[in-house]
């Protein structure tokens, strides 16, 4: 749980976990555009459904609209989700290992997410790029489809960003397993991702989990 | 080819993309990136790296962008924001005035108050975690068993699943791609049935040691009814849905606003300060945005396999089998009470459905019925060792109860699983009874 430990001074950290800092606002700030656009969402929703019984007249292009602003739900959190370690996998085995083997199974987990990531952001800013040319529309408001499209570049590169941050906190790590971790997302076992849950469920939920340090601490 | 291997057959690589996945997977690799790189892979060896990654490029957008998704935030906001609307402790009050004089009253009290709470919250793990805070402290003061106390709280919070609103339900729809809307109202009866015989078997237990589970009773009618406006925020959660869904006086994602709108309301009433309410738009774009790359990825890796033609291999072999369809599907049943072990229940539906899901068709079931029987598979998961996250998270909370305690305590709730699951199988109208209704 990262709330449990202290956060380190940043002065203590070495520029892997500095630039994982630097990095953090950027990641939350995405995060929290995705939250908000959930909350518009669901005003949105509560507007549609009162103008459509009460007055009649729904609001024009609702559904397109809810399309287009899917993708900033979507995707904008992925980096944030990443920092956290919210992404989720199989911990059977990578939860046994300790050392440099743990570290180098995270090297080779997020060179896998650099290769599929680097490849999205490519193809999907080709994506974007067609749309922005033609100058595509949704067919029935006939809103620009492009800055929609442009979210996942965008989104994407942000997630780029923390897994090569990852990267080079793994590799650190596997060179020399003594060192506190920066820039990594530590490891949970089912008891500690109990204690997230409890966490979220019985705490004031005052306290966001990152608001101290994205540095997870052994 | 690109990768230089050249195989000819889109069926063998389909078979090596499906392994490779297996591998990545079990070595820890994120289930997003082990899915979503198999699926580039595959398709790259099929196509050629031009169209391939073309394909690859367009999925994540056009995929996450319909309609049907959106409905998703809405329900993931309405569970965040119900912990923060203070409707657990009314409600158990309420179960235990109504059914509080049954043998082992407290215990089924437990069970209509977490299936209730956890419809709306629709996670399992947190409302364990609230119930084991309100109603284990309540059972140990009446001298209640402390396996049973600790059992039940573990097991009421898989309910959250099948009532709605459920967000595993519309995952399952779009993977499968069936009406989210009758997904939804199927999951109410089988959800009611669960809860009904969770307290069964309650009860049968209890008259046989009524000294470890006593009845509490003497409340008067007044009191009962008094307990009622406490559950209203709740039922009308629920009644929008399912209302809006029958009646069709709302798309699923408009309800789902609603719903979140009344939660909110209920919310700031009980003066929950900005604070929280960002902290619950945090975490409910972060778990967004997890569930939004697990069913890009997935799909991704879903697009490969159609080229390769392995989800029609596997169901032309389970066609072939010469055993009675049921048979067949209680075997399916059994792979996954064993692949729930060890995955979490949404990894697991997404990574097996692209390939089951046709077989199962194929063999003449019904595809809203299979939806409920494997979602509700995967909820029996959360408390089945060595990974039972809920046991976990009631042994969190009460540490004074072991864990080993709190997994003999869930047995007895595993057996009444096993039994929903049996009725389910020999009476598929439970399931598929409001869905229809609906249609006609």
């Amino acid at each position: 749980m990262m709330t449990q430990q202290s956060a380190p001074t940043s002065s203590g950290l070495g520029p892997i976990g500095k630039f994982g800092q630097l990095f953090q606002p950027l990641e939350n700030a995405a995060n929290m555009i995705a939250g908000i656009a959930i909350f518009v969402l669901m005003v949105l929703g509560i507007v549609q459904i009162g103008l459509r019984t009460i007055f009649n007249s729904p609001v024009t292009g609702y559904i397109d609209l809810v399309e287009l602003s899917m993708a900033t739900m979507a995707f904008l959190g992925a980096a944030y989700c990443q920092r956290l370690g919210a992404h989720i996998r199989m911990e059977l085995f990578i939860g046994g290992l300790r050392g440099r083997f743990l570290w180098m199974a995270e090297i080779l987990s997020t060179l896998v997410g650099l290769g599929i990531v680097g490849v999205l952001i490519w193809y999907g800013w080709d994506h974007f790029m067609r749309a922005y040319q033609l100058g595509d529309t949704t067919i029935d408001a006939e809103f620009p489809v492009w800055p929609s499209k442009l979210l996942v570049p965008v989104a994407f590169s942000l997630w780029f960003i923390r897994l090569f941050i990852q990267l080079a906190g793994s590799i650190r790590l596997f060179i020399s397993p003594g060192l506190s971790p920066e820039g990594v997302a530590i490891h949970k076992d089912v008891a500690e991702q109990a204690q997230e849950e409890i966490e979220v469920a019985l705490g004031d939920g005052a306290s966001l989990p990152d608001d101290k340090s994205g540095q997870v601490q052994p | 080819m690109i990768l230089g291997i050249g195989f000819q057959d889109p069926l063998l690589v389909g078979f090596i993309g499906l392994g490779l996945l297996l591998v990545l997977v079990f070595l820890g690799v994120r289930v997003v990136f082990a899915a979503a790189v198999t699926g580039l892979f595959g398709l790259v060896e099929l196509l050629g790296w031009g169209p391939a990654a073309g394909i690859v490029g367009t999925i994540p957008h056009s995929k996450s962008s319909t309609y049907a998704l959106s409905v998703l935030p809405m329900f993931i906001f309405i569970g965040f924001l119900a912990f923060h609307a203070g409707m657990t402790r009314q409600l158990f009050e309420a179960a235990r005035k109504w059914v509080g004089w049954v043998p082992g009253g407290l215990a089924v009290a437990t069970v209509f108050a977490t299936a209730g709470f956890a419809a709306v919250s629709g996670a399992s793990t947190a409302t364990s975690a609230v119930f084991a805070r309100v109603a284990i402290p309540e059972m140990l003061k009446y001298g209640y068993d402390k396996k049973l106390a600790a059992g039940v709280v573990a097991a009421g919070g898989t309910l959250a699943t099948l009532i709605p609103p459920s967000a595993i339900l519309v995952i399952y729809a779009i993977i499968v791609e069936e009406s989210v809307g009758r997904l939804l109202l199927a999951g109410f009866l089988p959800g009611l049935v669960s809860a009904l015989i969770y307290a069964a078997i309650i009860v049968a237990w209890s008259l046989r040691k009524p000294e470890a589970a006593p009845s509490v009773s003497g409340f008067s009618w007044g009191e009962r009814f008094a307990t009622l406006p406490g559950l209203f925020p709740i039922m009308l959660v629920v009644l929008i849905i399912i209302s809006a869904i029958y009646n069709g006086w709302a798309t699923p994602t408009e309800a789902g606003a609603l719903g979140a709108g009344v939660v909110f309301v209920m919310a700031l009433f009980r003066g929950t300060g900005a604070k929280t309410i960002r902290s619950a738009l945090m975490e409910s774009a972060k778990l967004t945005a997890m569930i939004f790359s697990l069913i890009w990825g997935v799909l991704i890796f879903v697009r490969f396999l159609g080229f390769s033609g392995l989800p029609e291999a596997f169901t032309l072999w389970i066609t072939g089998l010469d055993a009675h369809p049921m048979v067949i599907m209680i075997c399916i049943l059994i792979a996954y009470a064993v692949l729930g072990m060890f995955m979490d229940a949404i990894g697991m539906l997404l990574l097996t459905l692209p390939v089951v899901y046709p077989a199962v068709m194929a063999l003449g079931f019904d595809s809203i019925w299979f939806g409920i029987i494997v979602v509700k598979m995967a909820e029996v998961c959360l408390i089945t060792p060595p990974i039972g996250l809920n046991c976990f998270v009631v042994n969190g909370v009460r540490p004074d109860i072991p864990l080993g305690q709190i997994f003999r305590g869930v047995m007895l709730f595993f057996i009444a699983d096993v039994i929903t699951i049996a009725v389910l199988l020999a009476f598929p109208e439970i399931v598929t009874w409001l869905p229809d209704a609906m249609r006609n």
